[in-house]
């Protein structure tokens, strides 16, 4: 069964705020695809577009190749998993998980058979004559997923609903909903502001900013290649480095970058000789020992912060403009000379170094 | 109680606030109420008689009601009218509280309420004079429905009991719509879009999610219309023809025209008997405890 999203040209305006700039996305038919994104920047205005709670002041919303224009959000293919999971407090367990059965005219004994089996899916079975308010954060987050997949939606629209769990919890549910989304083989269209989810369960992640998609790759990619300076500094961490690009050679750009000199990196986007790049060099690409090919910035060390399996040092450049980097090291590089005040010298692949055209702020 | 104050007024204040509600409670409300129902059970005598052997206690009072078939007309159907009139509150008041709660934005919401609430600024004898001037053979409502073609000849609407349930409706109204739309309010907006995301249309939301999270309110609010209504006097007194009088007009003919306080006393006791019955049914129907309504 076709149960792919076409955002096609969409684009939503409240007023004369613009809530999402025009896009154009399709997700695939049982992909598990993530828009991950800061708050506020119309990610839960998709998934709204698409659920049938807005519609698109431009474009449509195509499900399974169906424009779902005028189509009502209580006729829509797709089930939605709410931030706060919104389960229906007065009824029991099995009545919230039969609910959209119930309204699709399913005999008492169907509805059974099927909470039954999503009980048994989610792993609580004999839960169903519980009341929700009987159940703990990780078990009601389960009941909120057995009702959504129980009308059997060709799409599942997930807006943050790890959000409210603790760690532990947090990691255990997003392999189980990995899980089921690989058993069940259907849509899975997650919201998210934390990129580890983002990146630990998607098959492609959407960077959204500001009502606009920057980049939509897979979490690979995404972190490798980020094509904007936004997709760079939000995913993931990474140091940027302000500077004019003086060459171009076959993907490298030179870019002259004030009192650091001239640095390399592979060029992301389009970046043109005489205008502003960014460099982005991320802190576990730094090396303390230079290699062949590798380029260096001479800087001196303001804090180290032991984090476990790795640590990290904060650095300021040897030149008086300051320039802050942070560093990455394996825990097995410590030793008691790095410390406050050391100089270091840094050294980077070439290849590790991205070259975003514009300034990193803009 | 009385600890909770004095650990923050010291002894002689907080036996003072108590002893103050305690001489409200039983000289204003408790007391009057035990003497009204002291003095229907006994007979209306002249001054000379009272306390004299004449002076017994009887069921005589109560008993004029089921022995006068007119009287006993008149309460049935101000119980039954009353109940109308809830029912009726309840209707309008729904949706409108529905709309200010969920669907109107916060300003519209804000705008509706004070329209809401302005006319009650005014007496309710006015405001139910009001519509006796709207209601009336020749006033503006007949006009403008023939004005409109919608009827041939201007409708009776002050006789019979029609004028009293209108004037009824929008007397309570308030008293339905702000314990719905509270109730209302305080439902997670997620429920409701998570009814409809799960297939349900509007009437299967309302009736399966909104309303029983909204049935205190509704409870709330049907009982005090239907007290309210069943103890109306103005309304009545002022929209009412001879052929549709309110029990409450009835009581207040024994006490302040047939000057009979006993009597009018054992009429009043049977409607508060009545009433009281009611809520018990409605808190039954609704399954709700005191402890909601009171929320």
């Amino acid at each position: 069964m076709d149960s792919s999203v076409h955002l096609d040209n969409v684009v939503m305006q409240f007023g004369d705020f613009t809530a999402i700039q025009k896009s154009d996305l399709k997700i695939e038919s049982g992909e598990f695809f993530s828009f991950l994104g800061p708050s506020g920047c119309g990610k839960t205005t998709i998934l709204n577009m698409i659920s049938g709670f807005l519609d698109p002041t431009e474009g449509c919303v195509k499900i399974g190749g169906q424009d779902m224009a005028g189509v009502p959000a209580n006729k829509r293919p797709t089930s939605m998993i709410f931030q706060n999971l919104a389960l229906f407090p007065l009824m029991t367990v099995a009545e919230n998980i039969e609910f959209g059965l119930e309204v699709r005219g399913v005999s008492k004994s169907e509805r059974k058979k099927a909470s039954d089996r999503l009980l048994e899916l989610v792993a609580l079975e004999g839960s169903g004559h519980k009341k929700v308010s009987e159940l703990s954060g990780g078990q009601k987050q389960r009941i909120a997923i057995a009702r959504a997949l129980a009308v059997e939606p060709q799409v599942l629209l997930l807006d943050e609903p790890l959000s409210a769990l603790d760690l532990k919890l947090r990691q255990h549910m997003r392999t189980e909903l990995k899980e089921i989304q690989r058993k069940t083989g259907i849509t899975f269209i997650y919201i998210t502001h934390d990129q580890g989810e983002a990146l630990t369960m998607s098959d492609r992640v959407a960077v959204m900013s500001a009502g606009r998609i920057q980049q939509v790759a897979d979490p690979i990619t995404l972190y490798r290649d980020p094509k904007t300076a936004f997709v760079a500094s939000f995913v993931g961490e990474n140091n940027a480095i302000q500077g004019k690009v003086e060459r171009i050679d076959s993907g490298i750009a030179e870019i002259h970058c004030g009192e650091l000199g001239v640095l390399k990196g592979r060029v992301q986007s389009s970046v043109a000789v005489g205008e502003e790049a960014t460099l982005f060099i991320r802190p576990e690409h730094f090396r303390l020992q230079a290699e062949e090919g590798m380029l260096s910035i001479a800087v001196e060390i303001e804090e180290v912060n032991f984090e476990g399996a790795y640590l990290t040092l904060s650095t300021s450049t040897a030149a008086a403009s300051k320039q802050n980097l942070t560093i990455q090291l394996g825990a097995h590089q410590y030793n008691d000379d790095l410390a406050k005040g050391k100089a270091l010298s840094l050294s980077y692949n070439v290849s590790d170094a991205i070259v975003i055209g514009g300034d990193s702020n803009a | 109680m009385l600890n909770q104050l004095k650990a923050r007024f010291g002894s002689g204040l907080a036996i003072g606030i108590v002893g103050m509600i305690a001489i409200w409670l039983i000289a204003l409300v408790i007391m009057p109420q035990l003497l009204m129902v002291d003095y229907s059970f006994r007979p209306n005598l002249l001054p000379a008689d009272i306390g004299g052997p004449k002076d017994t206690y009887s069921l005589v009072n109560y008993e004029t009601l089921f022995s006068n078939q007119i009287h006993l007309k008149i309460f049935f159907k101000t119980i039954w009218s009353s109940v109308l009139v809830t029912a009726l509150t309840l209707i309008v008041s729904y949706p409108i509280a529905f709309y200010l709660a969920k669907v109107a934005t916060p300003q519209k919401a804000a705008l509706c309420l004070l329209l809401l609430i302005i006319p009650f600024w005014i007496n309710e004898i006015l405001r139910t004079f009001s519509w006796y001037i709207i209601l009336a053979y020749k006033g503006p409502l007949n006009a403008a429905l023939l004005g409109l073609g919608l009827i041939d000849r201007p409708i009776r609407f002050l006789s019979g009991d029609g004028g009293v349930l209108i004037g009824m409706v929008y007397a309570y109204i308030l008293f339905m719509i702000f314990p719905i739309y509270n109730a209302i309010e305080s439902l997670d907006t997620n429920q409701i879009k998570a009814a409809r995301n799960l297939g349900a249309g509007w009437i299967r939301t309302h009736w399966r999610v909104i309303i029983p999270h909204a049935k205190p309110g509704i409870a709330t609010g049907c009982i005090m219309t239907f007290m309210l209504a069943a103890g109306s006097y103005a309304v009545p007194a002022l929209l009412g023809s001879p052929g549709s009088r309110w029990f409450t007009q009835i009581i207040y003919n024994w006490f302040f025209e047939g000057g009979n306080w006993n009597q009018g006393a054992a009429y009043a006791f049977l409607l508060l008997v009545i009433c009281i019955g009611f809520i018990a049914l409605v808190m039954r129907v609704f399954k709700v405890g005191l402890g909601d309504i009171a929320r």
